[in-house]
């Protein structure tokens, strides 16, 4: 392998992680979601839309920072979340409906009026935060002079990644360690166990809507600074989401940050090794395999360490 | 009796459905156009243009004294709905004329039911090549072919740059990948090798595995052809790697707006494009038309603008010099239209396996200092270009 083919791969390696985190951190709100609900959340995309149009606003309003607005995107769409949950969502959960799975369709509807609130208010135009760091890096041969090959490290894509983590991390933290958390899980594994065991299914399920929203909000705030802005944007990043949910297994943090690692890494080597345009064929490639291979999840594979579901 | 009552309802009816265009002193014209999804960024452009061109038409009396009533179908940029647009328009509304659409995959539906139905089609901005190079003869297109779109940028290679090698980067769409076509064999005539030629999903994240691989093969010149926020997204992300090829150029579209200055700031630098129109040429009418897009919506318009602007216009010389207005009548003075526009002078020609196609001068833009500033063909110049261009390290 010559220095420039390995020059290749460690960029490609590079970015894919970095995209991958932020997969990951789409996936975790939906894969939180259907793990305690049981429905697919297909507005995920647009609440993702959502959060990166307050960041937009803030930004270009008051000149908050996009990152500095998760404070605000968040809870909003925490808020927003809830308020979906339980005026929307569990009304008709509870009604036998003559179509199964009505709540899917619900959320693709709630998608569908997100997404034109947005062309409505905002117009269909692009929208960016031109922030100064957009285009910042670091170089490997700037630091290591002799160096025979050059690597880049985007500065925006790596903090956008370790907010990601930290944001994963917490939230492992709070389903693991919180009385709260455990209701969460408890929820997840066995609905009528932990209404016998006293927990307000009810609230918890309210809540885990409201906490999904919000971490998707959060992605939406990190990727307002390396990507763009408009109303349809939500489909493809529900999409994103989806795979990933699937691959990581139903509920399972951890199996989500696994999973938006390797969507994102195995993107990356496609586009570099299959060409670009194969890149989304290699993302269904990697849902059929899950879906006929690993029907659990990547989780399914460490059976014996289940963090967080 | 009853026989004759029929009839006479018959009559009425068709009477009554027949002069629906041209009831009272307005002439109806509904542009199809995408108002959502992606490429509603240069739907709106364009309906502010048709807009603005209307009210001046309107203000010095119409159309022989018909004014025009405007108005516009969102067709979302999808095919199918562009499709279903234009046979309500023709078969219903019995519209004599169809202007407008944008993506070459929904002029391509339109054209091919506007041909269907023998009503004259007027492409204002779409490229793809083979619209007009089916033998259509209801199809007219005033904005110049994708394969003569890189024709004043290959030149400004040819004699600037001289290269001996370029890579190729389009986005997967009809006009990407003819664009693509279009360069791949101009370069080749050209005698310059080309390395890589590669396509890409519009609205991808994360071009950098794409771009190293681009960076290891080394090209003199890397040439793409992109929408709005791909063109941006792929410089900032040329900068981040340092790529340093002698020249960046772009096919037109995404590279030509002023968007693209204002998302990829100083990444955009020194890059160049080409383009079929600039606000700062000399056709009659063409500043008055962008001070105007200036003043009311603070921007200066790009081609799309400029095209649909005068389109406007070239239906109006057309109806004025037609015998009647029945899509036939229409098509024949369409055929023999010669008029000078504000997007540039307008003829409708059968030649190089086209049909109907209006040729034109294309433009080389080079952003300067953080602004479109024309560069080639020399004459038309409004500044000088730069080149060659620092490498991204020495850059600030």
């Amino acid at each position: 392998m010559t220095s420039s083919q390995l020059e290749v791969l460690l960029q490609t390696v590079i970015s894919g992680l970095l995209l991958g985190g932020l997969y990951a951190l789409i996936g975790i709100g939906m894969t939180l979601i259907m793990g305690v609900m049981k429905i697919i959340n297909l507005a995920h995309g647009e609440l993702m839309m959502v959060g990166m149009y307050i960041a937009y606003v803030l930004f270009s309003w008051f000149h908050i920072d996009p990152y500095l607005s998760i404070l605000i995107a968040a809870p909003a769409l925490f808020v927003l979340g809830i308020l979906l949950q339980k005026f929307l969502i569990n009304p008709v959960m509870k009604v036998d409906a003559i179509i199964p799975e009505n709540q899917v369709i619900l959320t693709v509807g709630i998608g569908m009026v997100l997404a034109n609130l947005a062309t409505i208010t905002f117009s269909s135009d692009y929208k960016t935060t031109p922030v100064d760091y957009a285009t910042k890096a670091w170089y490997l041969s700037d630091i290591w002079k002799a160096s025979p090959i050059e690597l880049s490290l985007s500065l925006p894509w790596s903090v956008s990644f370790c907010f990601a983590l930290m944001i994963t991390a917490a939230l492992w933290f709070f389903l693991s360690r919180t009385d709260m958390g455990k209701s969460i899980r408890a929820t997840a594994q066995d609905k009528d166990a932990a209404l016998l065991m006293g927990v307000n299914v009810e609230k918890m399920r309210v809540i885990t809507f409201g906490l999904g929203s919000a971490i998707v909000g959060a992605a939406g705030c990190l990727f307002i600074p390396i990507y763009y802005l408009y109303p349809d944007l939500g489909g493809q990043f529900t999409l994103i989401a989806f795979v990933i949910t699937i691959l990581g297994g139903l509920g399972s943090t951890v199996g989500a940050i696994v999973g938006g690692l390797i969507l994102g890494v195995f993107e990356s080597l496609t586009s570099t090794y299959a060409g670009m345009g194969w890149a989304p064929v290699g993302r269904f490639m990697i849902f059929i395999a899950a879906l006929i291979f690993v029907p659990g999840g990547i989780i399914s594979l460490f059976k014996k360490r289940k963090f967080g579901k | 009796m009853r026989h004759l009552s029929v009839s006479l309802v018959v009559l009425l009816l068709a009477v009554f459905l027949g002069s629906n265009v041209f009831a009272g002193d307005t002439f109806d014209l509904v542009v199809p156009l995408p108002l959502t999804g992606k490429q509603a960024k240069f739907g709106e452009m364009m309906k502010k243009s048709y807009e603005i061109a209307a009210e001046e038409i309107n203000a010095k009396g119409g159309i022989r004294k018909k004014k025009i009533a405007l108005s516009f179908e969102d067709s979302g940029a999808k095919p199918e709905t562009a499709r279903s647009i234009v046979e309500k328009l023709i078969d219903t509304k019995k519209q004599p004329i169809i202007v407008g659409e944008y993506t070459s995959a929904c002029a391509k539906a339109v054209a091919a039911v506007a041909e269907e139905r023998k009503t004259p089609y007027l492409i204002v901005a779409s490229a793809d090549d083979d619209i007009t190079q089916k033998n259509y003869k209801y199809v007219f297109r005033q904005n110049q072919v994708n394969a003569h779109y890189g024709d004043s940028v290959i030149d400004f290679i040819r004699q600037v740059v001289k290269p001996k090698t370029m890579a190729i980067l389009y986005e997967s769409s009809a006009f990407g990948t003819s664009g693509a076509e279009g360069m791949m064999k101009d370069a080749e005539k050209a005698g310059i090798k080309v390395l890589l030629k590669e396509k890409y999903e519009a609205g991808s994240v994360d071009f950098k595995p794409l771009l190293s691989k681009v960076k290891a093969t080394r090209p003199d010149v890397i040439y793409m052809v992109s929408y709005v926020m791909d063109a941006s997204l792929l410089m900032k992300q040329i900068k981040e790697l340092r790529i340093d090829a002698r020249l960046f150029a772009g096919g037109a579209a995404g590279f030509a707006i002023p968007e693209f200055i204002a998302n990829a700031k100083d990444a955009a630098e020194y890059v160049i494009t080409a383009t079929l129109w600039t606000p700062q040429l000399k056709y009659p009418g063409a500043k008055e038309y962008s001070e105007k897009y200036k003043k009311k919506y603070g921007d200066y318009p790009s081609y799309h603008g400029a095209s649909a602007y005068s389109a406007l216009y070239v239906v109006k010389d057309a109806l004025e010099r037609a015998k009647d207005w029945t899509p036939d009548g229409i098509r024949t003075a369409l055929k023999a239209t010669n008029t000078m526009t504000a997007f540039g002078p307008v003829r409708f020609e059968d030649k190089e396996g086209y049909q109907n196609q209006n040729f034109i001068d294309t433009f080389v833009l080079q952003v300067i200092k953080g602004a479109h500033e024309t560069i080639w063909p020399e004459k038309y110049a409004s500044r000088k270009y730069i080149y060659p261009m620092l490498a991204w390290r020495e850059r600030k």
